[in-house]
């Protein structure tokens, strides 16, 4: 074959694989992720499509909202306004607050359990976490855990539910079902943000003012590891073999190596990194930046910053703020 | 009566634990000058963390720990006789940057609480743009604050604070241009 008749195939090869990558794409869009970033200084949520990188939507919340709990279906956002005293519920596809829900006297930290039924918001200034029927709107359960609580979360079967005690330096573990309070578990000191591994075996908390994450075994109750960190830790992302904290003073993202608790890197991002998560198929890493007003994604094998999106002012995202779109 | 007072010592002895809390959100202010002057030179003037003598209203710097983070102490003199006790976490001197944190102050010199702040030059041509950044809370946390410790008051402050440093560091900069 000549040289030119190969080149025509291979020319022929591609056009008909474009046409195909294009015919694909018109059947079965792509579902973009989308990151729901609470701007408190502005009281607004940015939404941020993560395929395009682009600023889609804003939408007005009042009270200065600050933490975020995406449904499991990702059709509706929990956030929390720490000044207005309540939940605003977002409906995610129509960019609006659909109601709110008047929660405790400080609510901060947010979580949602894995069939999507019941909320439970973090009080930062009263020793209270409360239980909230979403489809109720209304709280329907209140349990006395330690002071100033911050970060919530639950494990993936949603059998237990995990607060950071803020100013008692330790952890509340609660039984879901009955809404009890099983077990107190210290940590280092000012535990802030607090994350739980897909197993549910562990817990991981960032302490703010002993520049520590705590690991905890939910199964024992016993603080099993500490990691060193930078300055000002906040939240903590997991991944498959490495945990990532932003540390909010130092400006950086620190990552440990899960197995070992040893720091690997410390990577920079925006001025005051707050809220962090991974896309839905692990395979980004999105921080929040509170001073900076952006969002950066990281490429967890790379290390690398791939992307820095524009957001409101003031933005901390603290809770799970990216949806799967359906 | 009894009842009152006893309610009264209730809110007394609560008040302590509750001063933890954060009530408010943090407030955050940038304020930038442009310097008709290299970066390098503005850094030259400012990038001594043991030397504030650029800030108008400052008597005195003094402190251990030359420009090393988690290690570097200044204790800050005003002319008025005040003091400000901060703490330097950061130190870049390729990016010509420091932040720092306030550890005391006096909520009538600075009516703020939980104060961090970043100096920074940013070569701009010739010319640089300074920039200072504070990321802080109001005077007094909880609810309802008096007027001279609110949001209002904290954010005035401090933009008081860094305007009257950038213009006051920018005349001395430029006026030392001029004679070279």
């Amino acid at each position: 074959m000549s040289v030119a008749a190969l080149r025509g195939r291979v020319i022929r090869a591609v056009g008909a694989g474009l046409w195909l990558a294009a015919a694909s794409l018109a059947v079965t869009p792509a579902a973009a992720d989308e990151a729901f970033i609470t701007d408190q200084s502005a009281s607004a949520v940015s939404v941020l499509d993560l395929a395009t990188k682009k600023l889609v939507a804003t939408i007005p919340v009042p009270g200065k909202p600050a933490g975020i709990a995406m449904a499991p279906d990702g059709r509706r956002a929990y956030v929390t306004s720490p000044e207005g005293q309540d939940v605003s519920v977002i409906d995610t596809a129509a960019r609006r607050v659909l109601r709110t829900i008047k929660v405790g006297q400080d609510p901060l930290g947010i979580a949602i359990d894995p069939t999507g039924k019941f909320i439970y918001v973090a009080d930062f200034d009263i020793p209270h976490l409360y239980k909230v029927d979403v489809h109720e709107g209304r709280v329907v359960g209140d349990a006395q855990i330690g002071a100033s609580p911050r970060g919530v979360a639950l494990t993936p079967d949603g059998k237990l539910i995990v607060a950071a005690d803020r100013n008692d330096d330790q952890i509340s573990i609660l039984d879901a079902a009955s809404f009890k309070r099983i077990a107190i578990v210290k940590v280092g000191s000012h535990p802030f943000g607090v994350t739980i591994d897909a197993q549910g075996k562990r817990a991981y908390t960032a302490d703010v003012k002993s520049n520590t994450v705590s690991v905890v075994d939910l199964a024992t109750h016993k603080l099993v590891g500490t990691v060193k960190t930078g300055l000002r830790p906040y939240v903590v992302a997991l991944g498959k073999t490495s945990g990532y904290v932003t540390d909010e003073y130092a400006g950086t993202v620190t990552v440990f190596d899960l197995a070992s608790l040893k720091t690997v890197k410390k990577i920079n991002v925006g001025d005051y990194p707050e809220g962090i998560e991974f896309s839905p198929d692990g395979k980004m890493l999105y921080v929040v930046n509170w001073f900076s007003n952006d969002v950066w994604a990281i490429d967890p094998t790379t290390l690398k910053v791939t992307a820095k999106m524009q957001v409101g002012d003031g933005p901390r995202a603290f809770g799970t703020f990216i949806r799967k779109v359906p | 009566m009894k009842v009152l007072r006893f309610a009264a010592i209730l809110v007394g002895l609560a008040a302590p634990s509750v001063a933890f809390a954060h009530g408010a959100s943090r407030l955050k202010q940038v304020e930038a000058v442009e310097i008709n002057a290299p970066a390098a030179k503005v850094w030259q003037v400012i990038g001594n963390f043991h030397d504030m003598s650029w800030l108008p209203g400052v008597a005195t710097t003094t402190g251990p720990g030359g420009n090393k983070p988690d290690v570097a102490k200044r204790e800050i003199t005003l002319k008025s006789g005040a003091k400000i006790e901060e703490s330097l976490y950061k130190y870049d001197a390729q990016e010509m940057s420091y932040s720092y944190f306030i550890d005391k102050v006096d909520l009538k010199v600075l009516p703020v609480t939980n104060y961090s702040s970043t100096l920074v030059v940013l070569p701009e041509g010739g010319k640089s743009k300074v920039e200072w950044r504070g990321a802080f809370f109001r005077g007094d946390p909880l609810f309802d604050p008096p007027p001279a410790l609110n949001d209002d008051a904290a954010t005035k402050a401090v933009k008081v604070l860094y305007r009257s440093g950038l213009d006051a560091l920018k005349k001395k900069v430029e006026a030392a241009e001029a004679t070279n």
